[in-house]
C-alpha cells in the first residue's frame, strides 16, 4: 500500500512538472516577445524618433539662424568691403587735410624756428633753444637785469621751450598713432567676426595710450597757464615791494630836517 | 484479464521492484529531454521564430529610418555648423593675424612711450632749473618740493606791511592756483605713466587672447579709458580754474586801480582844499 502511494506521488510530480514546464512556457514566450517587439518599435518610433526629429529641426534652425541672422556671409563680406571703401574714401582725405602746410613765418629766424617746431623730429629738439633764442633773445646777462627778473625770464622761456619740445614729440607720436589706426583698419578689412574682438581691444588699448599722450599735452598746457599766472602774480609782488621801498624812501626824505 | 488490467499489474510490478526508482527518474529525464523547446527550435518550424524575425526586421527598419536617417542629418548639420564656425566666424588664420598685429602694435606703442620720456627741460639758471626738474619729474613725491621751488622763482607771499590785505589775499589766491595747476600737471604726468604701463600689459595679453576672452580685455580697457577720461576731465577743470583766476585777477587789478584813483582824487582834493 505504501509503495503504491509513493508511485502515485511520483506520477503526480511528473504530471505537474510537465504542465508547468512545457506548454505554459512556450505560450508565454511568444506573447512576451510580441509585446517586447511592440514596445521597442513604439519606443523607437515615438520616443526616440520624435526626439531625433525635434533635434534635427532645432539643429537646422540654429544653423539657419547662425548663417542667416547672426553671421550672414553676404553681410560679413559687405562689411569687409565697406571697411575698404571707407578707408579709401576718408582715410586718405583726412591724411591730406592733416598734411596741409600751416607754417606762416616770413623772416629767416622765425622761419627757422618754425621749421624746427613744426616739422622737427624728437632728434631735432636740441635745435629748439638755438632757434628760440634767435627769435626771442636769450636770458639777460647778470649785469643787465636783476636776479629775480632773470629767473622769471628764464622760467618763462623754459616753460615755452619745454612745451615746444613736447609739441614736437606729440606730433611724432601722432604720426605713429595714425599708423597704428591705419594698421587696425587694414586688419579689420580682412577680419572675421571671431577675430574682430581682438582688433577692437587693440583699438581700445591704442585709445588708452592716446589718452595718456593727450594728458601729457594737457599737463604741459597746465604748466604754461600756471606759469603765466605766476608770472603776473610775481610782478604784483614786486610792485608791492617797490611801492614799499618808494614809501620808505619818501618817508626818509620827508623826515630829514 | 483485460489489457488494462495487465498494464496495471505490470506497473505494480515495476514499482514494487527495487529498480522502480531508477526507472521513474529515467522516465522523467526522457520527458525533460524531449521537451518542446529543443525540438521546435532545432527544426525551425516554430511560428515564434518567424514572429521574432519579423519583429527584428521591423526594429532594424525602424532604426534605419527613424533613428539612422535623422542622426545622419543631424551629423551633417553639426558638420556644417562646425565648418561654418571654423571657416567663416572663427577662422584660425584671421585670429592669428589679429594676435600678430597686437605684437606689431606693441612695438609701435612702446616707441611712442619712449618718445615721451625724452627730456624736455630747458631752464638755464639754478632756481628755474630746480623748479623745472620737479615739475617734469613724473614723480608724485616731488610735489612737496614745488612750493619751495616756486617761491624761489616767483617770490614769497607779500609781507603784511607791504600791501593792503585784499591785495595780499588776491596774490595768495593766485599763487595757490598756479601751484595747484603745476602740481596737477605733475600728477597727470604720473597718471599717464601708469596708464601707458596698463596699456602695455593689456596689449601683451591680447597676443595670447582668444575671441572669447577678448571682450573681457575690451571691458577692462574700456574701464581704463573711462578712468583716463575722468583724469583728463579733472585736469581740464584745473585748467579752467587757472583761467578763471587769471580773469578774476585782471578784474581785481581794475578794481584796485579804481580804488587807488579814488584815494588819489580824495587826497588831491584835500591838498587843494587846504
Amino acid at each position: 500500500m505504501r509503495i503504491i502511494q509513493r508511485g502515485r506521488h511520483s506520477i503526480a510530480v511528473l504530471v505537474v512538472s510537465l504542465i508547468l514546464l512545457v506548454p505554459i512556457t512556450a505560450r508565454a514566450g511568444l506573447t512576451d516577445i510580441i509585446t517586447l517587439i511592440n514596445t521597442i518599435t513604439s519606443t523607437i518610433e515615438n520616443t526616440i524618433g520624435t526626439a531625433l526629429a525635434a533635434m534635427q529641426t532645432l539643429d537646422a534652425s540654429l544653423n539657419d539662424f547662425r548663417q542667416q541672422v547672426l553671421f550672414p556671409l553676404t553681410l560679413i563680406n559687405r562689411a569687409k568691403a565697406f571697411v575698404g571703401q571707407v578707408r579709401a574714401q576718408f582715410t586718405s582725405l583726412t591724411g591730406q587735410i592733416h598734411a596741409i602746410e600751416i607754417s606762416s613765418a616770413t623772416l629767416p629766424n622765425p622761419q627757422q624756428l618754425e621749421a624746427v617746431l613744426r616739422h622737427g623730429q624728437s632728434g631735432d629738439m636740441n635745435q629748439v633753444a638755438t632757434g628760440f633764442y634767435k627769435v626771442f633773445t636769450p636770458v639777460p646777462l647778470p649785469s643787465d637785469a636783476a636776479p629775480a627778473d632773470r629767473d622769471l625770464v628764464d622760467v618763462d622761456d623754459a616753460m615755452a621751450m619745454s612745451s615746444i619740445k613736447l609739441g614736437m614729440i606729440s606730433d611724432q607720436a601722432t604720426q605713429q598713432m595714425l599708423g597704428v589706426a591705419d594698421g587696425i583698419e587694414r586688419a579689420a578689412a580682412t577680419a572675421a567676426p571671431g577675430s574682430a574682438p581682438l582688433l577692437t581691444v587693440q583699438a581700445e588699448v591704442a585709445n588708452l595710450q592716446n589718452q595718456a599722450m593727450l594728458q601729457r599735452v594737457l599737463a604741459s598746457e597746465l604748466r604754461q597757464a600756471a606759469a603765466r599766472l605766476a608770472h603776473n602774480n610775481s610782478l604784483r609782488k614786486r610792485s608791492s615791494a617797490a611801492t614799499r621801498q618808494l614809501r620808505d624812501h619818501m618817508q626818509q626824505i620827508l623826515s630829514r630836517p | 484479464m483485460s489489457r488494462m488490467e495487465k498494464f496495471r499489474q505490470l506497473f505494480k510490478k515495476s514499482v514494487t521492484v527495487p529498480r522502480g526508482k531508477g526507472a521513474l527518474a529515467l522516465a522523467l529525464a526522457v520527458v525533460l529531454m524531449v521537451l518542446p523547446f529543443a525540438a521546435r527550435g532545432q527544426l525551425g518550424l516554430d511560428p515564434c521564430c518567424a514572429i521574432i524575425a519579423a519583429g527584428l526586421d521591423s526594429i532594424s527598419g525602424l532604426l534605419n529610418s527613424v533613428v539612422g536617417k535623422p542622426l545622419g542629418v543631424i551629423q551633417q548639420l553639426e558638420q556644417d555648423a562646425a565648418n561654418f564656425e571654423q571657416q567663416v566666424v572663427y577662422p584660425i588664420k584671421a585670429i592669428d593675424n589679429a594676435r600678430a598685429l597686437a605684437g606689431q602694435m606693441q612695438a609701435q606703442l612702446r616707441e611712442m612711450t619712449q618718445l615721451y620720456q625724452l627730456p624736455t627741460g630747458s631752464a638755464t639758471l639754478p632756481g628755474p632749473q630746480q623748479l623745472e626738474q620737479a615739475l617734469l619729474s613724473h614723480n608724485p613725491q616731488a610735489l612737496t618740493q614745488i612750493t619751495q621751488n616756486y617761491a624761489a622763482v616767483y617770490g614769497q607771499i607779500i609781507a603784511p606791511g607791504d600791501a593792503q590785505q585784499d591785495m595780499r589775499d588776491f596774490v595768495d589766491m593766485t599763487d595757490a592756483e598756479a601751484q595747484a595747476a603745476l602740481k596737477k600737471a605733475l600728477e597727470l604726468d604720473a597718471i599717464a605713466d601708469v596708464e601707458l604701463a596698463a596699456a602695455d600689459q593689456i596689449n601683451q595679453q591680447i597676443q595670447s587672447a582668444a575671441p572669447g576672452s577678448a571682450p573681457i580685455l575690451e571691458a577692462q580697457t574700456g574701464a581704463w579709458l573711462v578712468r583716463a577720461n575722468a583724469y583728463s576731465q579733472s585736469a581740464m577743470a584745473e585748467l579752467m580754474r587757472v583761467h578763471s583766476i587769471d580773469l578774476a585777477g585782471s578784474s581785481a587789478q581794475l578794481k584796485f586801480s579804481a580804488a587807488q584813483t579814488k584815494a588819489l582824487r580824495t587826497s588831491t582834493g584835500q591838498i587843494l582844499a587846504r
